[in-house]
Parts: structure tokens; C-alpha cells; sequence
């Protein structure tokens, strides 16, 4: 345990030592306000339902951005070379990235809660509803970063890291899309696959179990293939 | 210390190592030769459990290397060919966090932290950050994460590659002083650097072992027939204008 927290350690001081870091978390946090005042003045409801749906369109975005170079980086300047002769086994390394990651953008997510308290302030929202929809953008983000970290596995090049990223994302945004082509259990096939039939729920305010395993087993898949992906005794 | 039984690998179909076997006991330091391609950075990458091999055993320090890789590699030091640092982090810090992930007892850390910056000669750059380090300075650091938790085998690949006769020097004196501590194999392409340092020799040819001597034997050997003394220059050369087969044989006579 104590390894995986000096691996999130490092890559936190990678995050927050180059200005990148600072850059996507204000460029997200401005898009997000924008948005949050257009929806609300818009709507006129105590409610963040549309602003979750948006903010889950803006991280099909964003979180390639931000995973791209977390194994990329280290295949090409050779410091994978340098955790894998370490006393690691291959899923510290997986973790270590991954919680990193997650920190960093539980971070982004905990200083959007001010959009409660502004509602509140004008209304009265359920709170509880709210707190499922978070939850939702949570386990959907966290996703997104599992799929983000796999692609960055297969490359040492950054920008083929995110563009594969972001092929994975948009099938699995744009998904429901395609449904008016099919019937059936190809239908119901996609709709289950789409990231947003299952955030539709969290984002009302209704936590079901199907959406719940939906996020957590791809998030477990992801993390499962990158910690094969990364293995060199494996492959090599 | 060391036993590399009939290690092959194949990438593919491209056979990079042939039954290659060798030992090393405590305290050797063994120069691996071989021309660009001749599989000395496999037998590294295998060594030090980056890579599997396709056939063979390794055994460090007792451990058997495709049951314990995680446990040998405690026991095991490696500077690949280019240092693997972060430039964004500062001398400090990367080799704390070196320390870190490589077992060294929480209790420990600060005194064998202060210990590998002063065997390396870190203490003027400890604060600065990895980017801005000359070269000379860089493969320092990156020995010094090599030696942070008391390696028992110390693999460097190609440890002076492009620094300057000062620099070299430097670097050399540092693997010098490693005798007494560890065993310590390394590769180079500069073989008056080996007879600095190394008392015995492996020469790679194609992915085999063409000679394994006491580097004073080597030269003895390969002067036994010749007016003028052969330099390890001269006897690498000669090996390397046979075929493997033929120049085993020669070995053997």
C-alpha cells in the first residue's frame, strides 16, 4: 500500500508541477460555471440534471487530455523501464496511476459542489437527488479515466494515446445514436453500452444496481487489460 | 550469486540470445562486450525481469527468477542505457522517491538517501531539478537510484555512454568503488574502460558467449602467439572477424 501511495504521490508532483494541470482544471472549471449559469438561468429549476448531462459531454473531452500522458510519457523518456526492474508487480503500477488520476479529478468534481449551495440558496433542491447525481458524474469520470489509462498503455506517443481515447469515448457516448439504425437485442445491445443511458438516471436523482456494475466492471475491465498491457514479460 | 543457465530469447524470429550461461560470484565485476545488436541489452533486460526469457534459467542470490521476479528484483540495481529520470522532479525527491518504491525501511531512508548522494557526489545539485543537470551529472543520479537499497547485484548498461573523459573518469571511479559492496556487471562499448575497472570479461557475439576469461588471462591467451602485446581492443577485433562457432574453438584450444 505504501508504494502505490508514493506512486500517487509522484504523479501528483508530475500533475502540479507543469502548468498543464492548472490550465485543463481552470479551462474545465470555467466551462462548467459557464455552463452551470446558461442551464440555470435557462430552466428556472432547483435541479442539475441538465448540467450533469452536460458536464458528462464536456469529459468525453477533456479526460483524454488528461490520462493521455500517463503512460506514454514514461515508454518514451524510459522511465517505464525504470518502475518495472522496481520490487512493483505491475498492478501497483496500474493503481498508483489510476488513484493519481482519480484524486485529481474527484479534486475537479469537489469544487463544482458550490453549484448546490447556490441552489439551495435560491431554492430547495433535494439533496439527496443531487448527491446521486455527483455520484453518477463520479463513477462515469472515473471510468473515463480507466478507458483514457488503457490507451496510454499501447503507445508511447501522447497524441495517438488521446485520439485512441477519445474513439473509445465517443463510441461509447455516441452510441444511443445509432439505435434508430437497429431493433432489437442490437438495440437494447447499445443502449446498454452508452455512457449516457446510465448517467440519464444518477443524473434524476435514481441510483439503480444495473448502472452501478455498469460503471464499476468498466472500470475493473479497463484497469484489468491496461495491468496485461503493461506487462513486457507478457508481450516481450 | 549469479547463474545464468542456457538463456535463450527469440523476438519473433529473431533469435537475440543462444544458450547463454555464465556465473558471478559476490563481489565480480564482469565487463559484457559485444558489438551494437549482439544481445547485451536483452541479457540485461532479462536479468533485471523486464523482460522473460524464452528458455533457460536465472537464479539471483538463490531466487529463481520466473518464480520471484519481485523479490530478485530487491536484490537487484539496473541503470538502463538512458537514465531513466524525471525531469520535472529534483535530485531529492526522485531519489526518495527511489527509496520508496524499493523497500528501503522508512527508518533508513534519510540516512541511505544522505549516504548515495555523498558516495555520488550529489550534494551540489541535491536541490535542483533533474532537467536542468548536465549529462555527467544525470548518469550519476541515475546510479545513485541504482545503489539506494543496497543492490547485491548492480546491472549498469552502458554507463558512460556519451560523457566526456572527465565525466567517464568519474563514473568509473564510482563503479570502482561498488567492488567491496556488490557485484557489479556491466556493458560498454569502450573497452579501455573495461580494464579499468572489470577483472573479467564476457564477449557477446550474435546472442552467444564467445569468451568468458579473467580479463589478465584474455590478454595472456590472445598474446601467447604475438610479438607485439594484444590490447582487449585488438582481441575484441579478432573475435569478431570469426564466426561464433570458430571463435569458441579457438577459446577452447
Amino acid at each position: 500500500m505504501s508504494k502505490i501511495v508514493a506512486l500517487i504521490k509522484k504523479e501528483l508532483h508530475g500533475y502540479f508541477s507543469s502548468p498543464i494541470a492548472y490550465i485543463i482544471l481552470i479551462l474545465m472549471l470555467s466551462l462548467f460555471n459557464v455552463f452551470f449559469f446558461l442551464v440555470i438561468d435557462q430552466n428556472r429549476e432547483v435541479s442539475l440534471r441538465d448540467v450533469f448531462q452536460l458536464m458528462e459531454f464536456m469529459l468525453v473531452f477533456f479526460i483524454p487530455l488528461l490520462t493521455m500522458r500517463l503512460f506514454s510519457e514514461e515508454k518514451a523518456n524510459g522511465t517505464m523501464e525504470f518502475l518495472q526492474t522496481a520490487p512493483l508487480t505491475q498492478s501497483m503500477i496500474v493503481l498508483g496511476k489510476y488513484f493519481s488520476m482519480l484524486i485529481f479529478y474527484s479534486l475537479l468534481i469537489a469544487l463544482t459542489l458550490t453549484y448546490y449551495f447556490i441552489v439551495e440558496y435560491f431554492g430547495d433542491p433535494d439533496p439527496l437527488g443531487m448527491l446521486f447525481g455527483y455520484l453518477g458524474i463520479w463513477l462515469e469520470g472515473a471510468f473515463f479515466i480507466a478507458v483514457g489509462l488503457l490507451a496510454s498503455s499501447w503507445t508511447s506517443n501522447q497524441i495517438i494515446a488521446a485520439m485512441v481515447s477519445y474513439l473509445i469515448l465517443f463510441l461509447l457516448y455516441f452510441a444511443t445514436s445509432f439505435t434508430q439504425y437497429l431493433s432489437g437485442s442490437a438495440e437494447q445491445f447499445l443502449l446498454q453500452m452508452s455512457t449516457h443511458t446510465h448517467l440519464e438516471n444518477f443524473a434524476i436523482g435514481i441510483i439503480t444496481p444495473s448502472d452501478v456494475v455498469y460503471y464499476l466492471s468498466g472500470i475493473v475491465c479497463c484497469l484489468a487489460l491496461t495491468r496485461l498491457s503493461i506487462d513486457n514479460r507478457l508481450w516481450h | 550469486m549469479l547463474i545464468v543457465d542456457q538463456v535463450s530469447k527469440n523476438f519473433a524470429a529473431y533469435q537475440a540470445l543462444e544458450d547463454v550461461s555464465f556465473e558471478m560470484r559476490s563481489g565480480d565485476i564482469v565487463g559484457l562486450l559485444g558489438k551494437n545488436g549482439a544481445g547485451k541489452t536483452t541479457l540485461m533486460r532479462i536479468l533485471t525481469s523486464y523482460i522473460s526469457a524464452s528458455s533457460g534459467k536465472v537464479i539471483i542470490d538463490g531466487d529463481d527468477m520466473s518464480k520471484h521476479s519481485v523479490n530478485i528484483r530487491r536484490k537487484i540495481g539496473y541503470l538502463p542505457e538512458k537514465p531513466p529520470l524525471y525531469a520535472d522532479m529534483t535530485v531529492q525527491y526522485y531519489l526518495k522517491f527511489a527509496a520508496e518504491i524499493k523497500d528501503v525501511p522508512k527508518q533508513k531512508r534519510r540516512s541511505q538517501l544522505t549516504k548515495v548522494i555523498q558516495e555520488c557526489d550529489l550534494e551540489q545539485v541535491k536541490h535542483k531539478t533533474i532537467g536542468t543537470l548536465s549529462k555527467g551529472y544525470k548518469q550519476r543520479v541515475g546510479i545513485a537510484q541504482a545503489i539506494i537499497h543496497e543492490p547485491k547485484l548492480l546491472i549498469l548498461d552502458e554507463p558512460t555512454s556519451g560523457l566526456d573523459p572527465m565525466q567517464i573518469q568519474q563514473v568509473l571511479a564510482l563503479i570502482k568503488n561498488q567492488q567491496d559492496q556488490r557485484t557489479v556487471l556491466l556493458s560498454t562499448h569502450t573497452l579501455t574502460e573495461i580494464e579499468q575497472v572489470a577483472k573479467r570479461v564476457i564477449l557477446l557475439k550474435t546472442g552467444q558467449i564467445v569468451f568468458d576469461k579473467p580479463l589478465d588471462e584474455l590478454l595472456n591467451l590472445s598474446n601467447s602467439n604475438q610479438v607485439q602485446p594484444l590490447t582487449l581492443e585488438q582481441v575484441f577485433i579478432n573475435h569478431h572477424q570469426q564466426p561464433p562457432r570458430e571463435s569458441q574453438a579457438l577459446e577452447s584450444r
